[in-house]
Order: structure tokens, then sequence, then C-alpha cells
């Protein structure tokens, strides 16, 4: 499994694509910047509040990619096929590309969460806030809550790699998950609470509760309402929200290795 | 050689003929009006729009809604206009109710303006939300004694902005306040303070100036106030029109209005602002 973990790194680190999209993390990051200025009141907070918007969306764009450079590009040039000629299972392949691309993405939320960090404290010059962030344990607990959410998308594209046999399926498909995820947590709150008495949109409440059923709720691992407002999220949410992330991960890995596995390759 | 020329040709004229249509349908285009959708769906979309076409972000929806309210130009602005502000910032408040600056600016803008009800529900929302600011409490608090008339429900949320208060003795001030309000029921100087407050911690300096008209509006609105209490006393009877206080001589000219709404009677014969443009200048 090392081997493969080990050269996920070196071409993740090597490709084209992933540099675009790290440039687009650096213009995210100046985005919040920017967007501090339209603050009366509170302006590292919402460069604080924008760049993480920016982070996940930038490290969900680096999942996707990773995956399909390292995973689906190799399936569909066939050179996979030299990398199962070692004598190993190929569920190692499967699990060594995914540890490569998670650990590619805790480096890009380490400098870009770093690079977000420096630009938060520079902003807003002089004018100190009525209410300051905390931007020490909090923000970094945040900034990690944001990478798992990247690791589950990770692992859904990579399973979907694994059977697809059209290249941007894992793409797209993981895209619509990614929005589908993080929308999921707002939509169902507001069904929950009556959706405004629109009888309409009520229709659609037990297809959204039945959705939950596959879809996890990404939105339980976006914590920024501490860094933003010293609003420490529930330890129970919190506990509950990383052992739904690390199950269903583990879940699409264990799909992962066994479709990779009964694949065949002409 | 006439076969030649037929083919060299044929493929311009087309191409000159298209472009005719092309500019001919150009020009008689700009004259046509274009269909209009409803003004609301235009710019107040459905939460789960909002939602999605962030990524899925209620944060990022929320700041998108609250840059959107603080950079609308509300000298132009028409009642129904308000309306739809008042319904975004209710939805930026739904996706993150302890955004600041949206309930500041809700704050500043909505109940003046006949959105008293959307305000509240943003204030009312951020109190909960923010369990360490008292300020959303302690506005709601003066919105319902300003705008409702209401002291005894005001003095009652006064005391739970002052909970909130760090400080005993910033509490204690506090809780003074909230027994004399009970007293305070559309008190013009009380509105000037606070409004005066919110532009000395207002850092953008065109919000600022914007507060600032506001207070130049009541301390106008104040004079006028006084100036019709002076004449009831001389004359028996409230003024029946503002002119009557510059022919009396109280004062020397109707006091101009920074937003260019003016003054008006309503029905209980106390001198308020307007908040549509007159059709005429004011008098």
């Amino acid at each position: 499994m090392w081997p493969f973990l080990v050269s996920a790194w070196r071409a993740g680190l090597r490709s084209r694509s992933i540099q675009g999209v790290l440039v687009l993390g650096v213009l995210l990051v100046g985005v919040a910047y920017l967007s501090a200025s339209f603050s009366p009141r509170q302006p590292r907070t919402v460069a604080l509040d924008v760049g993480m918007s920016g982070l996940r969306v930038s490290l969900v764009l680096f999942a996707l990619f990773w995956v399909q450079e390292l995973v689906g590009r190799e399936i569909e040039r066939r050179t996979v096929l030299f990398s199962l000629t070692y004598p190993v299972a190929r569920g190692n392949y499967v699990l060594g590309r995914y540890f490569g691309v998670i650990g590619l993405l805790a480096l890009a939320a380490l400098l870009l969460g770093l690079l977000l960090w420096l630009v938060v404290l520079a902003t807003g010059g002089d004018y100190q806030q009525g209410f300051v962030i905390a931007a020490g344990l909090p923000y970094w607990m945040t900034v990690g809550g944001l990478w798992l959410d990247a690791a589950v998308v990770a692992a859904f594209a990579l399973w979907l790699s694994t059977f697809s046999t059209v290249p941007m399926l894992p793409l797209a498909l993981g895209l619509a998950f990614a929005v589908g995820g993080k929308s999921l947590g707002a939509v169902t709150e507001y069904l929950a609470k009556g959706a405004d008495g629109d009888p309409e949109l009520m229709r659609f409440a037990p297809f959204i509760n039945a959705i939950q059923w596959v879809l996890p709720d990404l939105s339980r691992l976006d914590w920024r309402a501490w860094p933003m407002y010293g609003l420490a999220p529930e330890g129970l949410a919190v506990g509950l929200g990383l052992v739904l992330a690390a199950s269903y991960a583990a879940l699409l890995l264990a799909l992962a290795v066994i479709t990779f596995t009964r694949r065949e390759f002409q | 050689m006439t076969a030649n020329l037929r083919q060299t040709w044929w493929p311009g004229l087309l191409a000159l003929l298209l472009a005719l249509s092309f500019v001919a349908t150009a020009e008689r285009l700009k004259s046509v009006p274009r269909q209009t959708v409803d003004l609301e769906l235009q710019v107040a979309l459905p939460l789960f729009v909002q939602v999605f076409m962030a990524a899925g972000d209620r944060y990022l929806a929320a700041n998108l809604a609250a840059i959107r309210a603080l950079v609308v130009v509300t000298e132009k602005m028409r009642p129904e206009d308000y309306r739809i502000l008042g319904k975004v910032q209710e939805d930026a408040s739904w996706l993150n109710p302890a955004h600041e600056d949206n309930y500041y600016i809700a704050t500043a803008i909505l109940p003046w303006n006949g959105e008293l009800d959307a305000a509240q529900t943003i204030l009312r929302r951020a109190s909960l939300a923010r369990r360490f600011d008292y300020q959303p409490a302690f506005y709601y608090a003066f919105h319902l004694l300003h705008f409702k008339g209401d002291p005894v429900g005001a003095s009652a949320w006064l005391r739970e902005a002052a909970e909130k208060l760090p400080r005993d003795d910033e509490r204690l001030i506090m809780q003074n306040f909230a027994a004399r309000w009970i007293d305070r029921a559309h008190d013009v100087d009380l509105a000037i303070r606070i409004v005066e407050a919110m532009a000395k911690q207002a850092r953008r300096k065109d919000f600022r100036a914007y507060l600032e008209q506001r207070v130049a509006r009541l301390q106008s609105l104040k004079e006028l106030r006084a100036a019709a209490g002076r004449y009831s006393e001389r004359v028996g009877h409230p003024p029946l029109k503002l002119q009557d206080l510059v022919d009396s001589g109280l004062i020397p000219a109707i006091p101009s209005d920074p937003f260019g709404f003016g003054f008006e009677f309503d029905q209980q014969g106390q001198i308020i602002l307007r908040k549509t443009p007159p059709r005429s200048p004011p008098k």
C-alpha cells in the first residue's frame, strides 16, 4: 500500500490541473480579503466566513481532481495495469491512492488555512471589532472539519472511479454529491420548521428524510460559528458528525475495494 | 466564366443580406419593451435556490444576501423595494442568524421604512444566536418602544439585553434604563441618541453619512414637534399644516429633509416623518 501512497503524493504534486486549483484557492482567499471591505462592523469575521467557504470549495475541487488524476485517468489510460502487476491485493492500490489523496488534502488544507489565517489577521487594519474572532484552536478545528468533508467527497469519487467507464462521471457526480451533502442540513432544517407554511414544499419532506439514509449531512462538519462568534459546537454533535463522516467514508472505501477487485480490464 | 462569377458572388451577397437583416433586427428590437418578471422573484430568491447557488454553503448564501442589503441605494427605493430588502435580510438571518452586519443594517434601514416586522424577526433571531451580544435585544426593545408604543414589552426586552452585558455596572445602568423606558413612548430624543450611537460605530464612511442624515431628519422632526406644541399653546388648537408654524413666526422655515421626503401629519394630528417622496414639494 505504501508505494501506491507515495506515488500518489508525487503524481499529485506534479499534476498541472492541481496547480490550477491551487491558484483558484489563493484567489478565493483574495476574495475573502476583499469581501471584508463590505462589512461595516465585523470585517475579520466576514473575511473568515467567506474564506472558509472558499477553502471548502477549493478542498472539494482538490479532492475530485486528485481522484480523477490518480485513479480515474490511470484506469482510462490502462496505466493502472502496471500497478496491478505487483504481487499485492488490488485493495492495496485503492487504499494507497485514497490515503495519498487525503494526505495531499491535509497538506492543501494546512497551506490554504495558514494563508487564510494570515489574511484574516491582516484584515481591517486598526479597526477593533466589537467581538473578536477566535483564531486559535477553534479556527484549526474548523479547517480540520472542512478537510474531513473533502475526505468524504474523495471517498465517494474514488468509489465511482472504480466502476465508472465514463471518465468525467466521478468528477460531475462528486460535485453534485458535495453540493447535495452540504445543502442537506439547511434543507432539512427549513422543512422541519414548516417551510414558511408552504404546503408545496412540505410535500418534499418525506423524500428529503429518505435521502438522509444514503447522503451524509456534510454541514455537520462545518463548525465555523466557533471561530467566528465563539459559539463552540456541542460535543455530542461534533462526535456524531465525526462518526457519521468516518463510517460513511469507510463504507465507500470498502465498496471501492470490492468493486475494484472484481473489475475486469480488457 | 459566368458560372464562376455567380459562384463567387452568391456567398458574398448572402452574407450581406444576413448582415443587413441582423442590423435591421437589432435596431428594431431596441424599441421593443423587455418582458419583466415579478419584482420579488427577480431579487428575493427562494431559500432553497440561495443555498444551492452558494454550493450548499448556508454561510456563504447569508454573506451574499447581507452584502446585497448593504450595497442597495436607499435614496431611490420605493415601499415595495423595502419589502424585498426585508425579505432578503430575513432570509440572510435564517441562513446565519448570528450575522452581525445583517442585523445592524436591518436596524438602520428597515423599521424606518415600514418593514418593522422583518427587522424584529431578524433581531429576535440574532438575539437568540448571539448569546454574548446585548445589542439585538436592545434594538428590539427600542423598536417596541418607538414604533409600537409598547413600553412594557420594550422594558422586558431591555432587561434581557442587560443580562448579556459583561460588567455589573453596565447591567445596572441598562436595568435602570428599562425602568425609565416605561414612561417614554414616542420619544424623538431617544431615537436621535440611538441612531447617533449607531453612526459612531459605523466603519464605512458612506453608511455613517447615511445614518447622520437620518439623525438630521429626526432633529428636524423634533424641532417641528416642539414648534407645534408652542403653536397649540398660543393659538389653542394644533397646526393644520406645516406652513402655519412658519406663518406664526415660530420657525423661520420648514426644515429641509436630507432624504427629500419631508414631514406630514398622522391621523392623530402628530407630525411624523414621510415614508415616501411627496408628489409636490412639502408644505
